[in-house]
């Protein structure tokens, strides 16, 4: 459903952010397409920086960033009434039932108060809450309490929609019905959304795009059917002999791999076929035991992209 | 039917924000501190000083001579409004002191923050709640004092010479109110517990007046008055109501209220420094 070449949502170029002496992005360029964009990275990468920048709550150090034309930090109430942010951490008012919670937070994005309390037990009926929405939140489960912070981003039907871990301490079930939710999100209700998650496969099932964040900096950004297409042949292998040796071969020829549970993953760049991965073994005495074509997984492009396997 | 096939409408109209941004904070904060029955029945106590003082009105228009005793005049309503500063303390450590607190707590505060709404707005919305409850029980009664004094003393009060009274009580409540508000917002913003915060304000309050009275008996100094809140309050409302100190304490009321206006810019600082989206720890 995504026009990749459309005009980007969101663009920030250079973009510095500082806590203190701490930074904690350094320099980042990339931009939010329309549709869903996973924005991934291990803990403290600064994915919660970047967004916390497009809401306006942090000044860049340097750097620029806009948000549908404009700048977050000029003009953060205009940014803000086009996004629906749902934090990471918890967040209700205590002694609010779900329906009032989620209808005050229409109000405070500006519907009409009435509107407000219809939209609140639309959206609240879509995200599977409409039997416990006359419930106070402070009772609710996790998985409860993360759909009604959902619910509370998508109230005044935004632009764009910042999830910062949505899926963080529910179970698998709730796990699964989140993210089938989030794709419904994007097909159906055609809203572009950012997906801030450190879990690969989160991202993998949910968005187009990716912007891979390492250590204030990004590592990687694209299509993820680009990142993880087929530019490059992915073996499965298992030796028998002196794995080091095959290894440090593969290295010198130019050939990554990374190791995996029961054996490795061999990446061969175009143009090489599996014939070349019998030629090293033989040269470094081990048997090839198994050998199984694979796809690249976002996993891998992941952990490449932080510098992980050779 | 599963989740994903309920559907909620597109909105269409994108409504301008009221002008009145904070308002929808105020009016819920008030919604949920007004649910609590204790807090209603703090509420009617604290218009028991107000039955007492139209009980003493009525009684002097009745038998005259019983005004040598009780005197009804200007000063029964700065008298008024300062027995009612610590009525005000009591509801606003009640009513106030999770305002901010429970919303660092619970991470509220980036519900609001993350609306087209800034950090003023949400300090005016808190600051509506407290400000409304104080001034529910200093204003509202003290203005209604003044027209039933009207209604039932009409040869005392229906003077030209007495009309500033109702400028005056309007001023006095206002100046309560909008003091005891921003210290009861300040401490709740210091904390993430509302009854840590409650009990740190009413721990300053005690806590300053024992230093004061301490100061006093020991020095003599009649500055050291200034360190009580609730006596610079009261020094405001003296010199507006002209009322002389039955302890014979005069500080010049400069003092006063240089004070309140240096605590109500510290209040300001502590809710500016305090009431953020992002918790900047260097």
């Amino acid at each position: 459903m995504t026009d990749v070449d459309a005009t980007p949502l969101v663009t920030f170029k250079d973009l510095t952010v500082s806590y203190g002496m701490l930074q904690a992005l350094g320099g980042v360029s990339g931009s939010f397409p329309p549709g869903p964009t996973g924005l991934l990275g291990p803990n403290g990468a600064g994915k919660t920086t970047l967004l916390k920048a497009l809401l306006g709550f942090l000044r860049p150090d340097r750097g620029s960033m806009t948000a549908f034309g404009l700048d977050p930090g000029q003009k953060p109430l205009e940014v803000r009434r086009r996004i629906g942010y749902m934090p990471e951490q918890d967040c209700h008012l205590p002694g609010m039932t779900a329906g009032a919670f989620v209808a005050f937070a229409g109000e405070l994005s500006g519907l009409p108060r009435d509107e407000a309390i219809s939209r609140a037990h639309e959206v609240l009926y879509y995200v599977g809450l409409g039997e416990a929405r006359y419930r106070t939140v402070d009772t609710y489960s996790t998985g409860m309490k993360q759909r009604v912070k959902l619910a509370q981003a998508l109230v005044h039907d935004p632009d764009l929609l910042l999830l910062d871990e949505p899926t963080n301490g529910l179970d698998p079930q709730g796990r699964e019905e989140m993210l089938v939710l989030i794709s419904d999100i994007v097909s159906r209700r055609q809203m572009s959304l950012v997906l801030c998650s450190h879990l690969l496969r989160d991202v993998e099932r949910t968005c187009e795009n990716v912007i891979v964040l390492s250590q204030g900096q990004v590592a990687t950004s694209g299509s993820i059917a680009a990142l993880t297409g087929p530019r490059r042949q992915v073996y499965d292998v298992r030796l028998k002999g002196d794995a080091a040796a095959f290894l440090t071969d593969l290295k010198d020829k130019g050939v990554e791999w990374t190791e995996g549970e029961d054996g490795y993953r061999v990446f061969l760049p175009e143009g090489h076929g599996p014939d070349a991965l019998f030629v090293t073994a033989r040269e470094a005495g081990v048997q090839v035991r198994h050998l199984r074509p694979g796809t690249e997984s976002l996993e891998d492009v992941f952990l490449r992209a932080l510098g992980h396997g050779s | 039917m599963p989740i994903y096939e309920q559907a909620y409408r597109k909105y269409e109209a994108r409504a301008e924000p009221p002008f009145v941004r904070f308002w929808p904070i105020t009016r819920e904060a008030l919604r949920l501190v007004l649910s609590k029955r204790a807090y209603i029945g703090l509420m009617i106590a604290a218009f028991i000083p107000f039955v007492v003082r139209v009980v003493q009105i009525y009684v002097v228009t009745r038998f005259p001579e019983a005004g040598r005793v009780l005197p009804v005049d200007g000063r029964l309503f700065g008298e008024f409004l300062n027995q009612q500063i610590g009525l005000t303390l009591l509801l606003s450590i009640f009513g106030g002191s999770g305002l901010i607190a429970n919303d660092l707590r619970t991470g509220a505060i980036l519900v609001y923050l993350s609306r087209p709404l800034t950090r003023r707005d949400y300090v005016l919305g808190k600051l509506g709640v407290v400000m409304g409850l104080n001034l529910a029980v200093t204003l509202v009664p003290g203005l209604l004092l003044y027209l039933i004094a009207l209604g039932l003393a009409p040869d005392m009060f229906v003077k030209w010479s007495l009309a500033w009274i109702a400028p005056a009580v309007a001023l006095h409540s206002i100046v309560i109110s909008l003091a005891v508000s921003l210290l009861t917002l300040a401490v709740s913003a210091l904390s993430r517990s509302a009854r840590v915060a409650g009990l740190a304000l009413a721990g300053l309050m005690i806590g300053l007046e024992i230093v004061r009275g301490i100061l006093v008996a020991m020095t003599d100094q009649k500055l050291a008055h200034v360190l009580s809140v609730q006596t610079d309050l009261r020094a405001v409302g003296n010199a507006l109501f002209g009322i002389v100190s039955s302890r014979g304490v005069v500080v010049p009321i400069v003092y006063p209220v240089v004070v309140l206006i240096l605590l109500a810019l510290g209040c300001l600082y502590v809710l500016r420094s305090r009431v953020r989206a992002v918790e900047i720890v260097t």
